[in-house]
């Protein structure tokens, strides 16, 4: 059976229809047509689906929506501020970080916490900020170097 | 030519901003109104026939809409590989949609269209299958024995394909080498890993004409195959370009069996139906195939080749769909194209077994020949005490050489010895240690591999499509418009048309934009596969725009009165060659071509126009002039650690002849990519299968691992020789998928080097490491 549930996504309240059983990222991508979070593998592996909860990165297809109904939700959406790029997100296009850039969002969402919680990161740090986030495109090496220029401005 | 503006320079590439926004135009979000969501029941068996299906219970549940089981689809055989001809002779053509004999555990028995994903997930547990189970053989080799259990009728013993080619003479070949050298090298399944999953919407219209929207790696070859799996003529498909794609590698080169079922039940219910793999449907799609080659080489004392002996037998599982095409490429491509060896004698093998299908995976065939043979390589230098950089050169083409496949043809750009000089100097190979002598646990090693890249799909292979076009339109705002078939997989095919179009009509990279396309409008246009998009589409498009600049002059000539072949185009103004002061903007022109012969102005209506009239526009089709083999040669420093067999890559560095780099981020971008693959391909990805049931084991990716960030190397170093390709546009050649074949055959001499011992299966996991090492 369906609920009614309000959601706060990117600073504002969204009111959705969703089934008990439905992902966060179910409920971003099909019920609030938010598609900039991308689903990969649907089971955890790949970070393709990563959004913020109250500024934390998780997997949305692993996180239930019941789970997130009081709590900030922030997605790739929310990234630019009056109508500015996020320096990540201008970062990434400036490095060539992005090949196919299926997986450039959930990236980027892990990078905000990671500068967030540290600004000035170390290459290792930046590394493992990311270790739950799978790209096929790039080898890491210039999403690294867009970590490290979006963190020269952080 | 114009003044180089935009080639050899990174441009920003065009798709950036929309994807780092959230990516709108990705097939995966593509939707229609009223869409119904297909689900697949596949077969829990390995070999089955099936003895009946009863869909009655599903048909019943509510939201379900429509069921398509073996007998309701055409029978009609045919090779899914888009890059031949649907019926091509050197294809095997044994795939169809459903079949009433399942072959391997996954192959989709009974779709189910619904309203909802929810529903038809639910409905496939309605349906009631009665299998009658066949026996099953896993191993190509035990399958190749008479009395195995047979797959197809057409293929005795297993063997779907069985080329070879043979030159010299073997016998005095071997009594002419002073030592022979035989081994055994194994490859294993791999998976592309593209991040997004295979999916499609289908439409059809009320007169049976197919729309599709896919996220497969070409148009025309979906177009082709899907009218053939139909069985309907190729004009009743229009399939739509996807703006881009997230990632390919060889992985989408095929059609699934998604376009083919959603089309058929778009069909049936006259609603457009969306089907989305699973990640788990994604790995058992598509796949490197493992090959096991045996290699036998005689070699002087000094190293220079007598004769070479080899036989490759590749798994391609329950049909043959690539693997007829892969074990050609491996043989010719993998093995001989790189070496000189006065006699030599191959043969190949593509065998059915009850495993998953394969497919096309960069490299395509060339990474498990590379391993093989410059493992042994590696091992006859050790053996006789050769240096190895100069053994290769000793036994590979050169620069200028004849191509050793193509008649007619030469290697005009192929600076391999560049490659190898370079590379060993900046990692330093003459400081280099030898193999096993490090002292403690942990031991560094160095290896290098050095292979070129053969670009099918651009003259010179059998059966394969080669031809590109692309139509380029100058807009009155002065940009211009370009309209390719060519797909972009994430590795810069936009950016790459973009910067082509943009410097032939000496316009700024934000000037050009790659449009629309689908294949009701865009002209043909081989696949995006075997790295020759940059070649082949690259030249086409050139020559479309050279085409649009040639119809600007006429018009031009017209408003300036001048002979339009004294114009030169510069910085968006055409002018009299010479003659600075008589430049016009090019929108100036333009707008004057598209304009009215009669204007009002001021003082009335007047002809105040040129008689040049219509659209400034460019459209060519052609086929590429050659076939530019890059090359590269890669050295890798790993750490072993002999107590626990892991192994660290420390550092990489690629040294390669693409000829004129053309986007120099990008280039980059590939070899950091490649590298990314290899390293996985060469130390930990394997697809592995239950050999008594046939399920995959890895079909996700906590169980399938491919290197994460932290345990790729800090750097990864590209050195792009200065080189010049004549034939390729702006002097560049193609490079993508030769940053996959080196990596795994450079890392294992590296191990080697390390630790002193050989190990001749991938992946190199710690476990064969203890092993190798007697530690196990």
């Amino acid at each position: 059976m369906k609920q009614i549930i309000e959601l706060d996504i990117n600073d504002e309240v969204h009111e959705l229809a969703v089934e008990p059983y439905d992902s966060l990222l179910r409920t971003l991508r099909d019920k609030a047509g938010m598609q900039g979070t991308k689903k990969g593998c649907d089971s955890g592996g790949c970070g393709c689906c990563t959004v913020l909860v109250d500024g934390k990165a998780v997997y949305s297809c692993m996180t239930m929506v019941m789970s997130v109904e009081d709590k900030k939700i922030t997605t790739v959406e929310g990234l630019p501020s009056e109508g500015e790029l996020d320096p990540i997100q201008q970062a990434f296009i400036d490095a060539g970080a992005v090949q196919c850039g299926y997986c450039t969002c959930g990236i980027m969402m892990a990078t905000k916490q990671l500068l967030t919680d540290n600004p000035k990161p170390t290459e290792e740090e930046i590394r493992k900020g990311i270790s739950g986030n799978l790209c096929r495109c790039t080898g890491y090496q210039k999403i690294v170097e867009a970590i490290q220029l979006a963190a020269a401005s952080y | 030519m114009s003044t180089t503006n935009v080639i050899g320079k990174s441009i920003t590439r065009p798709d950036a901003y929309d994807k780092v926004t959230g990516g709108k135009k990705y097939p995966v979000n593509y939707t229609l109104p009223g869409m119904l969501h297909m689900k697949i029941l596949r077969s829990p068996y390995p070999h089955a026939k099936i003895l009946s299906i009863d869909t009655s219970e599903a048909e019943k549940l509510k939201g379900v809409r429509a069921v398509l089981t073996p007998d309701e689809v055409p029978k009609k055989y045919f090779t899914p590989v888009y890059f031949v001809p649907y019926n091509a002779p050197s294809m095997v053509q044994d795939f169809i949609l459903l079949s009433d004999t399942v072959r391997w555990a996954g192959q989709p028995v009974v779709a189910v269209a619904a309203s909802s994903e929810d529903i038809a997930e639910q409905a496939l547990e309605l349906i009631d299958v009665e299998y009658e189970e066949l026996p099953t053989v896993f191993d190509p080799e035990e399958a190749m024995k008479d009395g195995a259990p047979q797959l197809h009728e057409a293929s005795p013993n297993n063997i779907a394909k069985n080329p070879s080619f043979e030159f010299g003479d073997m016998e005095a070949g071997f009594e002419d080498a002073d030592h022979i050298f035989e081994g055994v090298y194994e490859t294993q399944r791999a998976h592309t890993c593209y991040m997004e999953p295979r999916v499609c919407v289908a439409d059809s219209d009320t007169d049976g004409r197919i729309t599709i929207h896919s996220s497969m790696q070409h148009t025309f070859g979906l177009r082709e195959k899907l009218a053939v799996a139909l069985d309907i003529p190729e004009s009743m498909v229009n399939v739509v370009k996807p703006t881009y794609i997230g990632g390919g590698f060889g992985g989408k080169l095929d059609i699934g069996f998604i376009e083919g079922l959603a089309a058929l039940l778009s069909l049936k219910t006259g609603k457009p139906v969306r089907a989305e793999h699973s990640r788990g449907e994604d790995f058992i799609s598509t796949t490197r195939n493992p090959i096991k080659v045996y290699l036998k080489t005689g070699v002087k004392k000094d190293g220079t080749y007598t004769a070479r002996q080899i036989k490759s037998i590749l798994d391609c599982g329950a049909h043959a769909t690539h693997g007829s095409e892969v074990i050609m490429v491996h043989g010719l491509y993998g093995t001989f194209f790189p070496w000189k060896c006065p006699n030599q004698i191959w043969e190949g093998f593509t065998v059915y077994t009850n495993n998953m299908i394969g497919g096309g995976y960069r490299g395509y065939g060339a990474p498990q020949g590379c391993f093989a043979v410059e493992s042994q390589n590696d091992e006859i230098c050790e053996t006789l005490d050769l240096d190895p950089i100069e053994f290769r050169l000793k036994n590979t083409h050169r620069e200028g050489d004849p191509h050793p496949v193509l008649e007619g043809h030469k290697l005009a750009s192929y600076k391999i010895e560049e490659c190898l000089r370079q590379g060993a100097e900046r990692i330093g190979f003459d400081k280099r240690q030898a193999a096993g002598s490090a002292e403690g646990v942990k031991k560094k090693g160095i290896g290098f591999a050095v292979h070129p890249l053969w670009v099918s799909g651009c003259v010179g292979f059998p059966d394969i499509y080669e031809h590109s076009g692309a139509t380029v339109k100058l807009n009155r705002d002065g940009t211009a418009d370009v309209i390719s078939a060519c797909v972009d997989l994430g590795s810069g095919q936009i950016s790459m048309l973009t910067a082509v179009v943009a410097e032939e009509l000496s316009l700024s990279a934000d000037k050009v934009r790659i449009v629309y396309a689908d294949t009701d409008t865009a002209p043909f246009d081989a696949p995006t596969h075997a790295s020759r998009a940059t070649y082949s589409a690259g030249l086409a498009t050139k020559a479309a725009a050279v085409e649009t600049k040639k119809r600007l002059f006429k018009a031009a000539a017209a408003v300036m009165e001048a002979n339009a072949d004294d114009l030169v185009l510069e910085d968006g103004k055409v002018m009299v060659k010479g003659v600075p002061e008589s430049a016009v903007p090019m929108t100036d022109i333009i707008a004057r071509a598209e304009s009215p012969f009669i204007q009002v102005g001021e003082q009335g209506p007047a002809p105040t126009t040129i008689a040049e009239k219509g659209t400034i526009i460019g459209t060519a089709s052609q086929a590429p002039p050659s076939n530019p083999s890059p090359v590269g040669a890669q050295f890798i420093e790993v750490e072993v650690d002999t107590d626990t067999g892991e192994i660290e890559v420390l550092r990489v560095v690629y040294s390669a002849d693409v000829g004129q780099v053309i986007h120099p981020n990008s280039a980059e971008g590939q070899v950091e990519g490649g590298f990314q693959q290899g390293m996985g391909y060469a130390l930990m990805e394997n697809l592995q299968f239950d050999q008594e049931t046939g399920a995959c084991l890895s079909a996700d990716f906590l169980d399938y691992k491919i290197p994460t960030a932290m345990e790729m190397p800090s750097n990864i170093e590209s050195i792009f020789i200065d080189s010049h390709e004549p034939t390729g546009p702006y002097g560049g050649k193609s490079m993508s998928e030769m940053c996959l074949i080196v990596p795994a055959a450079a890392i294992a001499n590296a191990v080697y080097n390390a630790i002193g011992v050989r190990i001749t299966e991938l992946p190199i996991t710690p476990e064969k490491v203890l092993k190798a090492l007697g530690k196990l």
